[in-house]
Formats: C-alpha cells, sequence, structure tokens
C-alpha cells in the first residue's frame, strides 16, 4: 500500500502557492513597459462594417484590420470530407459575424485609458439579418453567415443503416425533439495575454492562459508568417480552463502583432462582461430522435437527426465539427442495440465559434438518449433503471467493440447501475410517491419527488486513428516527457500538457515515486511552455493521466535504468540485483544503498567512477508514449438524482445525488474524486441554471452574472460518491481518463428525475436547462390543455 | 471593465454633500458602492462626481424613541443582521437583512442606499413598505418626509430630486402581537428576487398589510386588506396580482401571487 | 487625482489614485499585491474578497478613494494568522481547491464564518459560502475543510 505513489491520496504540492495568493496567473505578470489593450467589439451579430474612424490624436493607438496588413486569417480546416473553411480575420474585415467579434484594437498606459479610447472609436455598421437558430439557419435561412458557402452548413456527416426491419416490428416507437441551451464555460479566470519580445533571443515570449501552449505557438506561427522558433509560448499558473482555454485566439494574434510594432510588452485581459458576451460557444444541440424497443424493452435501434449549432467560425484547432462529428459515434453510449443511424449537421450561425466543454459532445448525446430510456421506461411501465440493466453491454462481454467501432476496454455498466439504484433507494422514493399519491398532505401538495438515472461510457486518452478520424486539424500522436536528475538529486520533468486544477505537480510526482522511489517533494514539475517542454497537443479530452503520466513514467525508466548501471558499478553487483525505493538505490536484500543525490553527484562531478558503459547521456532522457489501443479507455459512471419539484413555482431542490464511478486504477484518489464533484458542479449548472438565450437580433441576453447564472454552494448539492475499479488493459498502470465524466450525467439524471416527479401530472420536459419557469409554464400548459 | 472617470468627494457633514450635489451637474451620492459600484465599473452610469456619504456622522447613527425607531441612511444589511441597531419589528427586519445577497455585500450596503436605488427586485423597498416605514429626505430647501410607499416611484426611480439626499428611515414599532410574512423567490441563494411577498398583522394597531414586491417597478401595497390575510386562498392571491397590473404573463403572475400566499401563511408561525 | 492613506497588511501606505480605481486593482496594479483575483469586477463571483476594516468585503466594487483611512488586509496579510494557518493545513487536506483562482476570497470568507459562526452546521456554512463561487472544486471539499475547523475550534 504506496503512501506517495500511484494510488495514494497524496495532498496537493501545489497547495502551498494558492493558499497564500502566490499563485501566478498572467493578469499578476508585471513587465516593465507594459502597456494596456482594450478592444472595439462588434455590438451587432451580423453586419457590414461600412466605417472605422480612429479619435483623432490617437491614431496611433487605435489598429483595425487595416493596419495588420500580412497577418493571416485563422483558419481550422478539419480533414472531414465536404467540410466547409471559414477564414476568420483576427480584426473583422468587411463583416462581423457575431456580437463581440474584434473591430479595433487599442492601446493605452492603462486599462481604463484604453477602454475610453474603444469608447470613442466610431463604427458605422451596416446590420444584416442575424442567424440565430440552428434549425432556421439550415432549413429557412434569414441569412448566410459565409456568403459564398450557398448554405449555412460547415458539415453533415451521416452514419447510415437500414431501419426498414425494426421499424416493423418495434412494440415501442418513441420520437422526441430535444434541445439543449447554449452555455459558457466561465472558468473563475478569464482568458489573458502577456507579450514581449525577447531581444537576445530574438523571439516573440507570449504569457497566455492557455490550455494548449505548442498549439497556440503553431496557430500564431501560421497567423504572423514567421517560424516557430521566433515564437515561445507559456501557460502559466492557469485558472481553470474546461475546454474554455483550448483555442488559438484572435487576441493572441493582435497582441502578438501589436508588440512586434510598439517594440514594448503588451496585455490584454479578459474581463467577465467580454467573456460573456463574446464567448458563449458550447452545449447547444438538438436531436430529432426516435426509439425503437421491443415489448421487453430490448432496444432494438435508434434514428436520429442532430443539430450542432458551432457559431460563426471554425475555432483553432478543433474546428466547428469536431462535437458534430463526435455526436453520431457516441450516442449509442454504452447500450446494445441492432441498428443505428445518425445524421448530425454542424450549422453556421451568428454566434461564437464552437469549442468542446468538457465531456464535448458527451453531455448533450447522454442527456438525449437517457431521456429517450426514461420515456421508453415509462411506456413500457417499466422501472427506468431495469430498462437500463436489459440494455447496457454486460461485463462477461468486455472488450466489446459497440455498433459504431467503439471498443469498450473493461468494466462492470450493470454493477454500477444496480448499486446506484441501491443507493439512492428507488423502493424507498416509490413509496413516498405512493404514499404522495394516497395522502396529499396540504401543506407538500406542492412538493412532487422524484428520481432519475443517467449512465455514459466516457471514452478518453484516444489515439491518433480517432482523431484522424473525426478529422480535427491537430492530431495528437506521442506524448513525451523530459526528465532530468539535477546534481543534487532532485528530478525536474518537463511535459507540455499543462495543470490548471488537475494537480499535476502531484500526481505526476506520483508517478515518479511508483517508477524510481523518488519523495515526491523532490520532484519539480515543468509544464506547458514551449521553450522548456516537449511538443504537446496540451490537456483536453481526459488525456493527461494516460498520456503524460505514461510519458512521465518511461522517461522514468529510462533514468531509472542509467541510475542501476551508474550503481552497479560502484557497489560492484549486477544492475539485477538493484532496487530503487524511498530515494535510494540499494542492493537488494542487503543494507547498501546510495541515495539518488549521491548518485546524481557521481554522474555530475565524481565521473572519473563511472562504468565506462554509462550512456553518455547521462541523467537526462526523453521519453514518449502512446498508448497500445488507439481507442482509448473507457471510463464510465452511473449517476442518480432525487429531487424535490415545488410544481407552483417549478423550483427543483436535489434532496439526494449519488454517483457510481470506475475509472480504472486511480493515481491519486482525491484528486479524481475531486474532478468527479467539480464536473457534477458544472452539470447541476447545465441542468438547472446556466443558459446563454438570444435575441432575434443574435444579442446575447445574459452578459453579466446576475443573468448567466453559475451554481454555488447552495445549489450544488452533498455528492455521496462510491467507485469500482476496473483497470484499462492498455495503459501503463491501468489508469482510464476521468477529468470530464462529472460533467456528462447530471443534466440527464436530473431531468429524468423531474420527469419522474411529474409523470403523474403527464408532464415531460425535454429541454435543458430545466428552469423554473420552464417547468411551470409545463405544468400551466398540462392543465389548461385538460 | 473599468469605470470612467469621476472626481471623489467626501463631505464632513450634511450641508457640505448637499452643496456639492446642488453645485455639480450628474453627481452621484454614494454610499456602500454595493449596487453602484458594478454600475460604475459597467459604464452604466457615468457620473462627473462620487458623493461618499459615510463619513457624515448623523447618517451612520440611529434613534429611538417609544413609537418608533429611526436608522441613519448609512446604517449598514450587516449592522441590521446584527442586531447592533434596535430592531422595532422584534426580529423581523434582522432576518430580512440577514438574507440580502452575501455577507460581503452586506457589511459595506446600506438600507439607506437600497432604498434610494429602488432596484424592484431588492429586499428593503418591499420590506420598508410592508412596515409603513418613512423616508426621511433632506435638500436645499430643508427637510420633508415621505411614506416609502410613496418615495419609491418605480424602477430605480424615487421621489428624490438630484439635489436631495435620503439621510434616514423612520420605522413604526410593532407590539408584541404583531405578525410579520416574507416569502422571496430567488434562482438561487443571495440573487436577486424574482417576486416578493409579505405580509404584517398588527390586531392592536388595526392593520392588515400585504405588499407584492419584484414587479419590475415599486412594490405595490394593500392596506387594510384584512379578508386577503384571513384568506390567502389561490384566487384571491391571484386577484391582488391582477389588481396590482403589472404582468399578463401567466408564470410571472402565478409566481407572485404563490410568494403573496406563502408569506401570508407565514403570519401564523 | 487623489491622495489617500491606508494600512495595507498592517503596513502604512500612501499613493495617489485616480478615483475611478477600485481597490483590487489598486492592490494588485500599485502595491504589488497580486493574491486578490479578478473573476468580474461586478461583485457576484467572490473571488476579490478581502478584509476592509476586519469585515469581508468586496474590493472590485470598493474604490481606493473611498478606503482613504481604511485597513485593508489581502490574503498576503494573513500568512502568519493561526485561524488561517488551521484553515490552510484544512484546505489542502480536504483538497478545497484546484486551480487556486477563487481560493483567496473563498479564505476570507471561510474565516469569516469560523469566527463568527462558530456553531454553523452544514447548511449554514454552503449558505455563507453562496457568495464564493468554485468552478473547479464542486464545493465538496471546502466545504469538508470549514466543517473540520469549525470541529477542531468546538
Amino acid at each position: 500500500m504506496t503512501t506517495k505513489g500511484v494510488g495514494a491520496s497524496l495532498p496537493r504540492k501545489e497547495d502551498r502557492r494558492f493558499l497564500r495568493g502566490q499563485g501566478e496567473y498572467v493578469a499578476n505578470i508585471r513587465l516593465a513597459g507594459m502597456l494596456d489593450v482594450a478592444f472595439v467589439r462588434s455590438p451587432m451579430a451580423h453586419a457590414r462594417i461600412v466605417s472605422v474612424r480612429k479619435p483623432s490624436g490617437f491614431e496611433n493607438s487605435v489598429f483595425t484590420s487595416e493596419d495588420l496588413n500580412g497577418v493571416k486569417p485563422i483558419r481550422a480546416v478539419s480533414g472531414l470530407e465536404g467540410f466547409k473553411v471559414s477564414e476568420q480575420f483576427v480584426l473583422a474585415k468587411n463583416k462581423v459575424r457575431q456580437v463581440g467579434e474584434l473591430v479595433a484594437m487599442c492601446v493605452a498606459p492603462t486599462r481604463a485609458e484604453a477602454e475610453d479610447l474603444a469608447d470613442s472609436v466610431e463604427v458605422d455598421f451596416e446590420e444584416l439579418p442575424a442567424v440565430v437558430d440552428m434549425l432556421e439557419a439550415r432549413l429557412s435561412p434569414p441569412a448566410l453567415v459565409h456568403e459564398e458557402w450557398g448554405d449555412n452548413v460547415f458539415l453533415e456527416s451521416l452514419v447510415d443503416d437500414d431501419l426498414a426491419a425494426i421499424r416493423e416490428k418495434a412494440h415501442v416507437k418513441i420520437r422526441r425533439a430535444i434541445r439543449t441551451a447554449r452555455q459558457h464555460m466561465s472558468p473563475l479566470e478569464g482568458r489573458g495575454v502577456v507579450c514581449e519580445w525577447n531581444r537576445r533571443l530574438e523571439q516573440l515570449v507570449m504569457h497566455s492562459a492557455a490550455q494548449m501552449p505548442h498549439v497556440n505557438r503553431a496557430g500564431l506561427a501560421e497567423c504572423l508568417g514567421i517560424d516557430q522558433g521566433a515564437i515561445r509560448v507559456i501557460a502559466p499558473d492557469v485558472g481553470g480552463g474546461f475546454g474554455y482555454k483550448g483555442i488559438l485566439l484572435p487576441e493572441e494574434v493582435c497582441l502578438a502583432w501589436l508588440c512586434r510594432r510598439l517594440g514594448r510588452p503588451v496585455r490584454w485581459i479578459e474581463d467577465r462582461r467580454e467573456q460573456l458576451s463574446a464567448g458563449a460557444n458550447c452545449r447547444e444541440h438538438h436531436y430529432d430522435i426516435t426509439l425503437y424497443a421491443d415489448r421487453k424493452g430490448r432496444l432494438l435501434g435508434l434514428d436520429c437527426e442532430a443539430t450542432v449549432d458551432s457559431g460563426a467560425y471554425s475555432s483553432y484547432p478543433f474546428s466547428a465539427c469536431l462535437e458534430g462529428a463526435q455526436v453520431s459515434s457516441i450516442l449509442p453510449g454504452p447500450y446494445k442495440m441492432d441498428r443505428y443511424r445518425c445524421r448530425t449537421w454542424s450549422v453556421a450561425t451568428n454566434k461564437a465559434p464552437i469549442l468542446p466543454y468538457r465531456g464535448v459532445a458527451r453531455t448533450g448525446v447522454c442527456f438525449a438518449l437517457e431521456l429517450m430510456m426514461d420515456a421508453a421506461a415509462r411506456e413500457l411501465k417499466m422501472e427506468p433503471h431495469e430498462l437500463r440493466l436489459a440494455n447496457l453491454v454486460q461485463p462477461g462481454e468486455m472488450p466489446y467493440t459497440n455498433i459504431t467501432k467503439k471498443y469498450f476496454d473493461s468494466g462492470d455498466y450493470p454493477e454500477a447501475v444496480r448499486r446506484a439504484a441501491k443507493m439512492i433507494d428507488v423502493d424507498g422514493i416509490r413509496k413516498l410517491q405512493k404514499d404522495f399519491d394516497s395522502n396529499k398532505k396540504q401543506n407538500e401538495k406542492n412538493r412532487r419527488i422524484g428520481v432519475g438515472f443517467s449512465i455514459y461510457c466516457e471514452q478518453a486518452a484516444h489515439g491518433t486513428s480517432v482523431y484522424h478520424g473525426w478529422g480535427i486539424p491537430m492530431v495528437p500522436g506521442h506524448e513525451q516527457c523530459a526528465a532530468r536528475l539535477s546534481p543534487d538529486g532532485v528530478l525536474e520533468l518537463r511535459i507540455g500538457a499543462h495543470s490548471h486544477g488537475q494537480g499535476m505537480e502531484t500526481t505526476l510526482a506520483q508517478v515518479a515515486n511508483t517508477v524510481l522511489g523518488i519523495d515526491p517533494e523532490n520532484v519539480r514539475l515543468v509544464h506547458g511552455d514551449t521553450g522548456l517542454t516537449p511538443y504537446s497537443t496540451g490537456t483536453w479530452g481526459s488525456r493527461s493521466m494516460v498520456m503524460s503520466g505514461g510519458a512521465v513514467a518511461a522517461a522514468c525508466d529510462v533514468i531509472a535504468g542509467r541510475v542501476k548501471t551508474i550503481a552497479s558499478r560502484l557497489f560492484e553487483v549486477s544492475t539485477s540485483d538493484l532496487i530503487l525505493e524511498n530515494g535510494y538505490v540499494a542492493v537488494e536484500g542487503t543494507d547498501r544503498r546510495k541515495s539518488l543525490s549521491e548518485i546524481a553527484h557521481v554522474w555530475y562531478r565524481q565521473p572519473q567512477l563511472l562504468p565506462p558503459d554509462v550512456d553518455p547521456a547521462g541523467l537526462e532522457a526523453t521519453a514518449g508514449y502512446k498508448a497500445k489501443v488507439d481507442t482509448g479507455t473507457f471510463s464510465y459512471a452511473c449517476h442518480a438524482a432525487k429531487v424535490a419539484v415545488d410544481t407552483e413555482t417549478g423550483h427543483v431542490e436535489i434532496l439526494d445525488y449519488v454517483i457510481v464511478e470506475d475509472g480504472g486504477t486511480l493515481v491519486n484518489p482525491m484528486i479524481v474524486d475531486g474532478q468527479v464533484f467539480g464536473g457534477t458542479a458544472q452539470g447541476v449548472g447545465t441542468a438547472l441554471y446556466e443558459e446563454m438565450p438570444f435575441d432575434a437580433q443574435g444579442q446575447p441576453l445574459a452578459t453579466t452574472l446576475a443573468d448567466y447564472l453559475l451554481p454555488s454552494a447552495t445549489e450544488v448539492p452533498a455528492i455521496r460518491l462510491s467507485h469500482m475499479e476496473s483497470p484499462s488493459p492498455h495503459t501503463r498502470f491501468g489508469q482510464k481518463g476521468i477529468g470530464e465524466g462529472g460533467a456528462i450525467a447530471p443534466p440527464a439524471a436530473i431531468a429524468n428525475a423531474v420527469n419522474d416527479a411529474l409523470a403523474p401530472l403527464g408532464v415531460e420536459i425535454t429541454e435543458s436547462p430545466l428552469t423554473p419557469r420552464r417547468i411551470a409554464e409545463a405544468i400551466l400548459n398540462k392543465k389548461k390543455s385538460k | 471593465m473599468k469605470a470612467s472617470a469621476f472626481d471623489y468627494a467626501r463631505p464632513r457633514d450634511l450641508r457640505d454633500a448637499l452643496k456639492i450635489l446642488s453645485e455639480n451637474k450628474n453627481a452621484k451620492a454614494a454610499a456602500g458602492t454595493q449596487s453602484l459600484g458594478p454600475m460604475l465599473n459597467l459604464r452604466v452610469v457615468q457620473p462627473s462626481v462620487l458623493v461618499d456619504l459615510r463619513f457624515i456622522e448623523e447618517l451612520a447613527g440611529c434613534s429611538e424613541n417609544k413609537d418608533s425607531v429611526t436608522l441613519g441612511a448609512c446604517v449598514t444589511h450587516a449592522q441590521i443582521e446584527d442586531g447592533k441597531v434596535p430592531d422595532p419589528t422584534r426580529g423581523f427586519m434582522r432576518e430580512v437583512a440577514s438574507n440580502i445577497a452575501y455577507r460581503a455585500v452586506r457589511n459595506r450596503g446600506t438600507v439607506g442606499g437600497s432604498l434610494a436605488h429602488a432596484d424592484p427586485a431588492a429586499d428593503w423597498p418591499s420590506a420598508l413598505t410592508l412596515l409603513g416605514a418613512v423616508a426621511i429626505v433632506a435638500g436645499p430647501h430643508g427637510r420633508r418626509e415621505a411614506p416609502v410607499e410613496k418615495f419609491v416611484t418605480g424602477l430605480f426611480q424615487t421621489d428624490l430630486t438630484d439635489k436631495e439626499l435620503l439621510v434616514a428611515i423612520r420605522i413604526p414599532k410593532r407590539p408584541a402581537g404583531a405578525r410579520f410574512g416574507y416569502w422571496k423567490f430567488c434562482r438561487k441563494a443571495g440573487e436577486f428576487a424574482q417576486a416578493i411577498g409579505a405580509a404584517l398583522r398588527d390586531p392592536e394597531r388595526k392593520e392588515w398589510r400585504a405588499v407584492i414586491g419584484a414587479t419590475g417597478s415599486s412594490p405595490f401595497l394593500f392596506s387594510q386588506t384584512e379578508s386577503l390575510l384571513k384568506n390567502p386562498d389561490d384566487n384571491a392571491c391571484l386577484a391582488a396580482v391582477d389588481a396590482a397590473r403589472f404582468t399578463k404573463d401567466a408564470y410571472n403572475r402565478q409566481l407572485h401571487a404563490v410568494a403573496l400566499r406563502r408569506a401570508i401563511e407565514r403570519l401564523a408561525a | 487625482m487623489k491622495r489617500i492613506a491606508l494600512t495595507v497588511n498592517g503596513k502604512r501606505v500612501q499613493a495617489e489614485v485616480e478615483p475611478r480605481t477600485h481597490l483590487a486593482d489598486f492592490l494588485r496594479e500599485s502595491q504589488g499585491l497580486t493574491g486578490t483575483n479578478l473573476g468580474c469586477e461586478h461583485g457576484v463571483c467572490g473571488a476579490c474578497t478581502l478584509e476592509i476594516d476586519g469585515a469581508p468585503s468586496r474590493s472590485c466594487i470598493a474604490f481606493a478613494a473611498a478606503c482613504d483611512g481604511a485597513a485593508v488586509r489581502t490574503i498576503e496579510g494573513f500568512d502568519d494568522d493561526p485561524v488561517m494557518e488551521q484553515l490552510r493545513a484544512a484546505f489542502t487536506a480536504e483538497h478545497a481547491l484546484q486551480c487556486g483562482y477563487c481560493t483567496p476570497g473563498m479564505l476570507i470568507t471561510a474565516r469569516d464564518i469560523v469566527l463568527r459562526l462558530p456553531d454553523a452546521d452544514e447548511a449554514r456554512v454552503r449558505k455563507e459560502l453562496s457568495g464564493n463561487l468554485c468552478r473547479c472544486t464542486g464545493y465538496m471539499g471546502i466545504v469538508r475543510a470549514i466543517q473540520l475547523v469549525l470541529t477542531a475550534r468546538r
């Protein structure tokens, strides 16, 4: 039982600086002579730019597209056939396509003065009809977002199948229109950039709150027309990402250009107003979905037409159709079925470019499918969890290739459901509901209880072929770690991924402890810096523990080998007699040992003692990792919610929330739990609170936190979490990617619970968030129609 | 989001403050700046000078006699919540105060600031209307008083001229037999209310009052509404909401009627 | 510009400020105290919470000029505070932070809860925390950490 290695709930090393306010977020970086930038942003969703007038006297402090000649637009081209390319000029040229699009850049000694300047820039627009609703955008567009396309579809994809047979014989045929609202990921820290020119290295140095610095560097090089070596991108301490910071920003390109132009450091820090009005970019889906089952509830198949609102441009690097492509390949979830057909449109609208938010398409497809399962259960008069048990892939069938060729590596999905049903006490809730119907205590007659389930499996840390298949222009391949033992025995690990809450400074040190025996206190992590670390596509898609963890282990393996070679000479034993533990290399079964720092001392300071066959590369090694199986790992969980619905106000109270989760081997169980809790809280936001509505002119209507509601400690319930462990056979320690899971299941579980509570009233909600207004209006409308 | 430029003045007394207001077009009185601060940062409000009232002694204090308690405009919500000032309502005002926003906001936000700002979704405009409180105003021509239900005139509107200041609020003391009810609907804890219902039964004084708040405009007062308080059934409450004439939206109507009914139901407790 | 004099973390500070500069920007930009973070600048998220005259307050909607004569204490000023030391240990033990951005404001509020409401139960703790948003932790670790300290102090 390890106390410091893989499997230990080691308290986090990085806490020390954050608890004392010593974190170095991008807004804390102060450079001499630094100037502040504010942007003039489009107040309109869709318009032609007629003219831009700079305030007189400030022509050298205000820049437009015309000034940035030579800067190429952002282009993220998917490899999928039929994909339509969009060009995004970093400062809008001729046309604006979303509220908040950059029109001009203003620079001044302080942000306040830069905003004064921005307020005095006069822009004339010729307003165009706004493309707001994704269905209308495709079927009867009021305008074209990109005129040269001829329509508003980035991409249409089809997973085809012949459903004639199941349509014939299906006893249950359920069709629904399901919609999920647009959201804003809302990390506490927004985006931000500080840029300076390093004269000695002749290099642009950009500090950016970014999840994938190497990818940002590549994009910057493309847009600015310089080589990648001329740019260094550093992600400092970052206050949350969730996907929001996995993007090459027009603001980054603008500031890079400005820094060179002025010869002075420049800074832009995104404020919450900018964030909410310009950055609501995720989760907006529509499903027209039909479920077919036999009279025993066995799933025969699914037929779906899905639409993803992809916004105005294709964001770099993920592109506008990652989410749409994912929908069709993961909608079937962890279930078995005979037939499956899914057509998906990634549609262009006058909104912010889509970015993959934690869970990506999985949250939407889980919502759609799990709501259908409950609707089927109601029709069949089956318990919803029993219907799931009848259709989930069974543990004896693992590994299992599902209908969309997903290779589920390991797991016991039905057991997760059984445990969740027990924890949430379905029987007890059914009794309460029966009592309600028969009893109707006066002061509780407006409070209905319900229970809901949702189960998903989450593909993570997937490899090259999967991403290539989704057409992403940036395909992850191998992951590397550069490891170095310093002269005093401190291990420095350099990885290109970046930790912005995941605790990698601790967890990767735990990996080093397991392989090398070194105390995590003597391990330093250097991450997310293109100047110091190996290439990486970054931190997203729940990949870091598998990929970077695997690379760290591989690099530590190499260092371990070199340490043993040196020690074998010093002890005059064979390397197979040596073990590494507690920071020492020891001759097994004896008390002869030397600390890692002693070994390092020999390498660096006393090479005369080294064996002749020592590797001249020394105590420094770069090693790579690629998962054995490209389809990645499949973690999974079953969530169950017990809710009370106030049928007069529509308010939903979560009375109990349970999760049975399986992430394989947990490197640091405490940190994994934290990821699950955090994701679940975001899921509660998706289910009940968060929505960015747009009016008919494409104006976002929730542009402050008073309107865009983020759940606080009173909205997020205490969560009861139980673990199962099915290690992945394909990763270094059996660990599975798990960072996103919590955010996938809650909207479905909570919506199912609400619908379960309202079933006696004949009310079913198929739209998220389930706001009080939506719930109460559904009840009112049902009453009226009777 | 940085505010546009403004000047800052810290008058030492009321006369000083009134002088600054009358001499500066677009001056803005400020106390806790918990509502004004965001508006300044968002540039929704762009005053020429911010007049900080917090150092005027008479606005920070309070007094009481056998009939009433008078709170200076700069008394904070936290002071009321903590019982640091006398409560003429035997705990009702303390309870209302404790559910305003968040503690950090209550530490600086003031009862006078809240009333003068007249956000329909705030608590004091509705609660003080219920309590029959009186706003005490100072201006270039001296003092005047206005019952709170007349003082608040609409969405962010009061009957203050731009040369006047709210200096204190006088609240009648309620006897032991008085009962209060307050119920508000918020999407999440501490946020602005979507509907407020409030009720007061004071048989000794023969007062039966009910208030519908968060209407998007000034709170609506029903005075002498004994029958409603005795029989707050759904139809009666819906009729009250209709009489206030502020909404045609079915959900909004229902929400306010429910808030009113639940407030009245709490009178029994 | 206004000349102000105030105490920051026990030290006397004199400066010239533009009246529109809020307290958080004053501390961050000109006093080198970057521990206080900005999350919204409209008083909702709580990241900027610090103490003004001993009471937790939002520094994004308090203006530096209005703090002339006040005593301000930021997260940096609690390095040697024993109650904060208990809270820091509890936050680490219960994994109450991930990205760390909300943490300074969260700690200031947590300390206020522990000192002002020694008998708070879980529901009360959650209510008192509702003005400090966290997007990473789901609040589980934070609530447990505060309860740990409350129990230890009883």
